[in-house]
């Protein structure tokens, strides 16, 4: 379990996600969005959901670039997952969480061999 | 409280997926709130400015924001309704159309406005292409006599041509039929196999399409030539074939000066807008592509010039910009173009002109600027510019080198000027 609990923003892998239990990933000091590839949003874990105001229950299952994050529909965040199969970047960002401005860090990560792709979210 | 909660959810909900951008600013621009549709187009224009700050995300492509706004005397009201913001200069690679958004500004109190802001980018691309059609149909009406028809298959194949045709083209009526539309346009540049029959790919999409180029005669002259390329639809709703029509147009003499009359200003500084330049550079880059003869550009930056407004206030900022441009505006001929691209971004369009001139212009340029004296009230002040100059080459993007050579010219140290392909700087 320490070892999952330490898993980091910066080093936390697609495969160490995606089998983390769901309630190790809620309580991540950032903000985690797991997306399958049509887009849609299959992980949103409490503390993205505490940032964003959102019910993560109701996020589960939308289209994540069109209801949620639209702010990432171009060619910064979306574009990137259509147009690299293996991606592991760290991009400065501005959400606007609640509506307000809110500089961030996005760690986009993608692997061919997984099913979904992450976004984490670092105020 | 669990009602009040889920209430604020709900709101959050529907302000999240909302299909148009709202942002909350107070005077200055500084965002007190934003939904994630403005945020999806505002952040990629941003750059390295201020991204709490509307005026200051928007002051690449649209600076005259926050003159409107400032200008903008009454205590509450619409600043701007549906005002037009060029996003892109030119088609992406891929052909997407340009970017267009537009913004409605609405100032609710002294320190507090609304803004609201859409992509238009399919509307204003419907228009023009409605413009197109109309000035191709009243062009009609009004020279009724004066336009070759003919009949193409499904194929690109022509299996009748009209007399007009004939006539206009100066080939007898065998040297047309049966050949391909490819065999008969192949000598202007463009026309490659390929290029027609993107054409009547576009025809058979969008019912019609619309092209003018240079059309060679029997006897060795040329013309220049409307054609319209119509699909025709058998009774199946399948493509039977296409209606083809040419129209010879007297080109105009190239009345600048007219050109000139017409343009949309930047308000501030008078120099033609970032939309106007877009249209002029497409003409113009489509003249050299054509005639061939020299097109060049520059692309100027006042140096530091966010420290004028940090320092001085943007009111003393926008007299540096009137000074400036008005210098380069004297020192140019008028068959220039000046143009203000972004806040403190100019280029300046140089047909006829190579690169070795266009490295001169550019020098001159920034010698005249160099000792420019701004009048304020804070004192005369002092700026310096720097400068990237380009040519059009075949196979190279004209903005994109100007662009680059500016940007050398701004890390070698500013207040000079970098010319693209010229092995020292001027």
């Amino acid at each position: 379990m320490a070892t999952i609990i330490e898993a980091t923003f910066e080093t936390v892998g697609c495969a160490e996600l995606q089998t983390m239990p769901a309630d190790v990933r809620d309580q991540l000091p950032f903000g985690v969005v797991g997306l399958d590839a049509a887009g849609i949003t299959k992980v949103y874990n409490e503390t993205e959901a505490r940032m964003a105001g959102l019910n993560p229950k109701k996020v589960i299952g939308t289209s994540f670039f069109d209801a949620v994050a639209q702010c990432m529909n171009n060619f910064m965040v979306a574009q990137r997952f259509e147009d690299e199969p293996e991606l592991d970047v760290i991009i400065p960002f501005v959400l606007t969480l609640r509506m307000r401005p809110t500089p961030v860090r996005l760690r986009l990560l993608a692997s061919s061999s997984r099913p979904l792709r992450f976004i984490l979210i670092e105020r | 409280m669990t009602k009040a909660l889920n209430e604020e959810e709900k709101l959050l909900e529907f302000l999240y997926a909302a299909p148009v951008g709202l942002v909350e600013i107070d005077a200055s621009g500084t965002i007190a709130m934003i939904n994630p549709y403005a945020m999806k187009h505002l952040l990629p224009l941003a750059g390295a400015r201020d991204t709490g700050n509307l005026f200051a995300m928007l002051e690449s492509c649209a600076p005259e924001l926050r003159n409107l706004f400032d200008g903008f005397a009454a205590e509450h009201g619409t600043v701007c309704d549906g005002h037009r913001i060029t996003v892109d200069l030119r088609r992406d690679q891929d052909g997407a159309e340009p970017k267009v958004l537009a913004c409605t500004l609405v100032k609710l109190d002294a320190d507090r406005a609304i803004a609201c802001l859409s992509d238009i980018t399919v509307q204003v691309a419907q228009e023009r292409r409605l413009r197109q059609a109309e000035a191709w149909f009243s062009s009609l009406i009004n020279d009724i006599n004066d336009y070759a028809v003919g009949s193409i298959t499904a194929d690109g194949v022509v299996d009748a041509v009209n007399e007009s045709w004939i006539r206009q083209s100066g080939y007898p009526r065998e040297a047309l039929i049966s050949k391909t539309l490819a065999d008969i346009f192949p000598l202007s540049e463009g026309n490659s196999d390929g290029k027609m029959a993107e054409q009547l790919r576009l025809a058979a999409r969008d019912g019609w399409h619309l092209e003018e180029m240079w059309q060679d005669r029997n006897d060795g002259t040329r013309y220049w030539c409307q054609r319209l390329i119509a699909a025709r639809l058998g009774s199946d709703g399948e493509l039977a074939g296409y209606t083809l029509v040419l129209r010879d147009i007297t080109r105009q003499t190239y009345d600048t000066d007219d050109l000139r009359r017409l343009l949309t200003q930047d308000h501030l500084t008078g120099a033609v807008n970032r939309s106007k330049f877009q249209q002029i550079f497409e003409r113009e880059h489509r003249a050299w592509r054509e005639h061939g003869a020299p097109l060049s550009l520059i692309m100027l930056d006042i140096d530091h010039f966010k420290r004028v407004n940090d320092m001085y206030g943007h009111a003393t900022g926008d007299l540096v910009l009137r000074g400036f441009a008005e210098t380069i505006a004297k020192a140019i001929r008028p068959t220039d173009v000046l143009a203000r691209l972004g806040g403190e971004e100019f280029a300046v369009l140089l047909p006829a002109k190579g690169l070795s001139e266009a490295s001169e212009i550019a020098e001159r340029l920034r010698c005249l600027v160099a000792d420019m004296r701004v009048e304020t009230p804070q004192g005369d002040l002092a700026i310096t510019v720097s400068l990237g100059c380009a040519t059009a080459l075949p196979n190279s993007d004209l903005l994109r080198s100007a662009d680059e050579a500016l940007y050398t010219a701004k890390r070698n140290g500013r207040d000079r000027v970098y010319t693209m392909g010229l092995s020292v700087a001027a």
